[in-house]
């Protein structure tokens, strides 16, 4: 066992190659996960691509210059700024084109750096005589043969790319975020935004030998989007980031070795099966946790038609009962119950299910929507006898309390619905304690007056004084109320409406 | 149009309530527009003016309450009312010129196997010509000014030969001298017995601009000629809170008056 394990992680470590790679490629990684960040951020992963592509004609400009000049054979230096040179002219050419013309951004990179790429294609097959540039390795990259040269270019255009993104973290953060509002402060955007193209150029030229030019536009972009769906502030997404590039190359490495396959590929296959783990695992933003909370949340209207069913007999309902009005099925309803009564809506006693205090308070509410929306059909006569039930039935889902009281004022407080069934009072106007308009209050209720207008306290209705409400006339806007010297007075809707009453109690 | 159907009204929006949740977006809405008429519609932020537009247009289901165009119900009433929307969904770099844009107008009426004809080819012409946009029906849609792009879509709703025309803040982000010109648009499509519904934002110029006003916060809370809409109480309800902004307006037209 302990052998097995020792020939499976221990064994390649001992290999100069293998380190290298390791050391190499968590470089590259490092930086291109963090440039990458930015990148996604901006939508330029297609220019990442592109980069990548253009790079060779650079790269054989760079061996032909060299080569002609000096004699130089395969001259590494110069590769590298061949490269950069490349990488840039594309950059500052599908920029002018975008700007210069009405070609769109996106069609603009396409064509330039096929463009650069071809001339980078034609250039090497034509001089194959003296350029030995094997295009198969420039495509597929090399990780396992890294040399020192390879390692030394990856860690000082590493140094070089950490350093300016740390240094100008707000600076790229602000552009990438609100580029106009970084102008309008005085950014340097245009320059900022060559900066962030050249360390994007860089990371790319020190990757391109270790991943190839297809995959190393998936070392910027994925462990970054990996980063992106796990956190959300930036620096944290960089940092993420570049532990997830850093995993990538190591589990890609192990991967490579023990299935003697490609070293590129198995980098950046690890890589998208890691940005598939935590696709689908992520804690906000993943699958799993979007299907959780989807599953999680109960509809609002089977949670108001269980309350208002429950409310209905005077000592609660079985299951069973509760299934046979709400035409569900049985685990559903099983499920909302549960949660219900963890929310404290209902509870369960000897299979019975009951309100609690605030679950009833709930249904009350629930009820008068739909019974004031019955009185508004009627009233507007919108609907058939037969449709007002139905249709309240939907509409007491909507039961936003300011508009329920608008239609309750709207059909002058009405006592009873088109059935002839009682509408409930507010709960929030007419308990005891609170403070509402005389218009809201039915026989019974006693109180002190708050506030009245002038006319009302000519007739005595004055501040601090006690009254009763009487019993009202079936629906008719009409209010009869008591004085504490015995005397009663009947207010009309608008003089109820003025009257402030400080409700003090109520008997039924 | 006939002497019959100018009796309809353009409009009738009845009991009209909208919700997308417990909180209606429209409640209680009624209102009846006569035809002919230039009428602006006025509320705040999320007071449910494009839940009404939309209403109208047919795109959502009211919980309750009808929507007649001409006296018809709405989903017979397809073609009676032309859409404005909104500047800015447009690829402006697209390659179309202005008088492609305004025929778009007469697709609907055009089979697929058939080519404009000459009726659809006058319709756009006058169109053009109703918005003085004729001089410019060759030229690409990007290259115009922000208030002529705003008049080509109005060539396009008016080539579409509905009687209504409905348009979605048309005076959104457009100087003053634009702001004029899209104006004498309206009143000259008005002139030929249009109805034109307006959603629009600015107080200051309500009262100077439409025939009707209508206000709307969740409920209708007026509609009316600008004198009965704009007063200090009505406004002070409906925009709680920036009554002081209100109060100062009056003041200065006062001054001006």
């Amino acid at each position: 066992m302990l052998d097995l394990f020792f020939a499976a992680f221990l064994a390649p470590l001992r290999e100069t190659f293998f380190q290298k790679a390791l050391i190499g490629g968590s470089i590259a990684a490092i930086v291109c996960s963090v440039v990458g960040c930015l990148v996604i951020l901006r939508r330029m992963a297609f220019l990442g691509d592109a980069l990548s592509h253009a790079m060779i004609a650079g790269v054989a400009g760079g061996y032909l210059f060299m080569k002609i000049l000096f004699g130089a054979e395969a001259h590494a230096p110069a590769m590298l700024i061949g490269s950069l040179i490349a990488a840039i002219v594309t950059v500052a050419s599908i920029g002018f084109v975008s700007r210069v013309s009405r070609i769109k951004d996106d069609t603009a990179i396409g064509i330039m750096y096929t463009g650069v790429f071809a001339g980078g294609v034609v250039l090497v097959s034509v001089f194959r005589g003296y350029i030995h540039i094997d295009l198969m390795h420039f495509i597929m990259g090399d990780v396992l043969g890294v040399a020192d040269s390879d390692l030394w270019v990856a860690a000082i255009s590493a140094g070089i790319v950490l350093s300016i993104l740390i240094l100008f973290f707000r600076h790229f953060q602000l552009t990438s975020f609100d580029p106009v509002m970084a102008a309008s402060i005085g950014l340097p955007v245009t320059l900022i935004d060559y900066t962030l193209t050249t360390c994007v150029s860089l990371v790319v030229v020190s990757a391109v030998s270790m991943v190839g030019v297809i995959l190393v536009v998936g070392l910027l972009i994925t462990p970054a989007a990996s980063a992106y769906l796990l956190s959300d502030r930036l620096d944290r997404m960089m940092i993420l980031a570049a532990i997830f590039g850093v995993t990538s190359v190591t589990g890609g490495l192990y991967l490579s070795m023990w299935l003697d396959s490609s070293g590129g590929g198995a980098i950046m296959l690890f890589c998208s099966l890691q940005f598939i783990i935590v696709l689908i695992f992520a804690p906000n933003y993943g699958l799993l946790s979007r299907w959780l909370r989807l599953r999680q949340a109960l509809p609002q209207q089977l949670v108001e038609d269980i309350l208002v069913e429950t409310s209905r007999p005077e000592n609660g309902l079985t299951v069973d009962q509760l299934q046979q009005k709400i035409l569900k099925g049985k685990s559903v309803l099983k499920k909302a119950i549960k949660r219900m009564a963890r929310d404290g809506l209902l509870e369960i006693k000897d299979r019975t299910v009951l309100l609690t205090a605030s679950g009833a308070q709930e249904a009350h509410r629930i009820l008068r929507a739909h019974r004031l929306w019955e009185a508004y059909m009627s009233h507007v006569g919108l609907a058939s006898n037969s449709e007002i039930h139905s249709t309240a039935h939907k509409l007491e889902h909507v039961h936003d309390e300011e508009s329920v009281d608008y239609l309750d004022d709207l059909l002058g407080h009405p006592i009873y619905d088109p059935h002839g069934a009682i509408i409930p009072q507010s709960d929030s106007h007419c308990s005891v304690g609170g403070v509402c308009s005389l218009s809201y209050l039915r026989d019974g209720a006693n109180g002190e007056i708050l506030e009245a207008p002038e006319n009302l306290r000519q007739m005595g209705l004055r501040p601090g004084v006690g009254i009763r409400v009487g019993r009202r006339k079936e629906n008719v806007a009409e209010w009869p109320v008591f004085l504490n010297n015995g005397s009663e007075l009947v207010l009309d809707h608008k003089s109820a409406d003025g009257l402030l009453i400080k409700i003090t109690s109520v008997s039924s | 149009m006939t002497t019959n159907t100018t009796r309809v009204p353009a409009i009738e929006v009845e009991n009209l309530t909208v919700s997308f949740g417990p909180r209606p977006a429209l409640l209680n809405v009624s209102v009846t527009i006569e035809q002919g008429l230039l009428v602006g519609i006025i509320g705040p932020n999320g007071a449910g003016k494009s839940t009404l537009v939309k209403s109208i247009l047919g795109f959502v289901k009211p919980d309750l309450g009808v929507v007649r165009l001409l006296g018809k119900p709405i989903e017979d009433a397809k073609g009676r009312l032309a859409y404005v929307p909104q500047r800015g969904s447009v690829d402006w770099d697209y390659p179309i010129t202005v008088y492609e844009v305004a025929m778009m107008g007469r697709y609907p009426n055009i089979p697929w196997w058939r080519d404009p004809g000459r009726e659809d080819r006058e319709i756009v012409e006058k169109a053009l010509e109703m918005v003085r946009m004729s001089d410019f029906k060759d030229r690409q849609i990007g290259r115009l000014s922000g208030g002529q792009q705003q008049r080509v879509f109005m060539a396009r709703a008016l080539a579409q030969g509905s009687d209504i025309l409905l348009l979605d803040e048309p005076f959104a982000g457009v100087d003053a001298a634009t702001e004029r010109a899209i104006l004498d648009v309206l009143e000259r499509a008005k002139q030929t017995g249009r109805t034109l519904v307006v959603v629009h934002h600015d107080l200051a110029t309500a009262a100077e601009y439409f025939d009707r006003l209508m206000l709307i916060k969740q409920r209708l809370y007026a509609y009316g000629t600008p004198q009965q809409v704009l007063n200090q109480e009505l406004l002070s309800e409906v925009y709680e809170g920036k009554l002081k902004v209100f109060s100062g307006m009056e003041k200065s037209e006062e001054c001006r008056a």
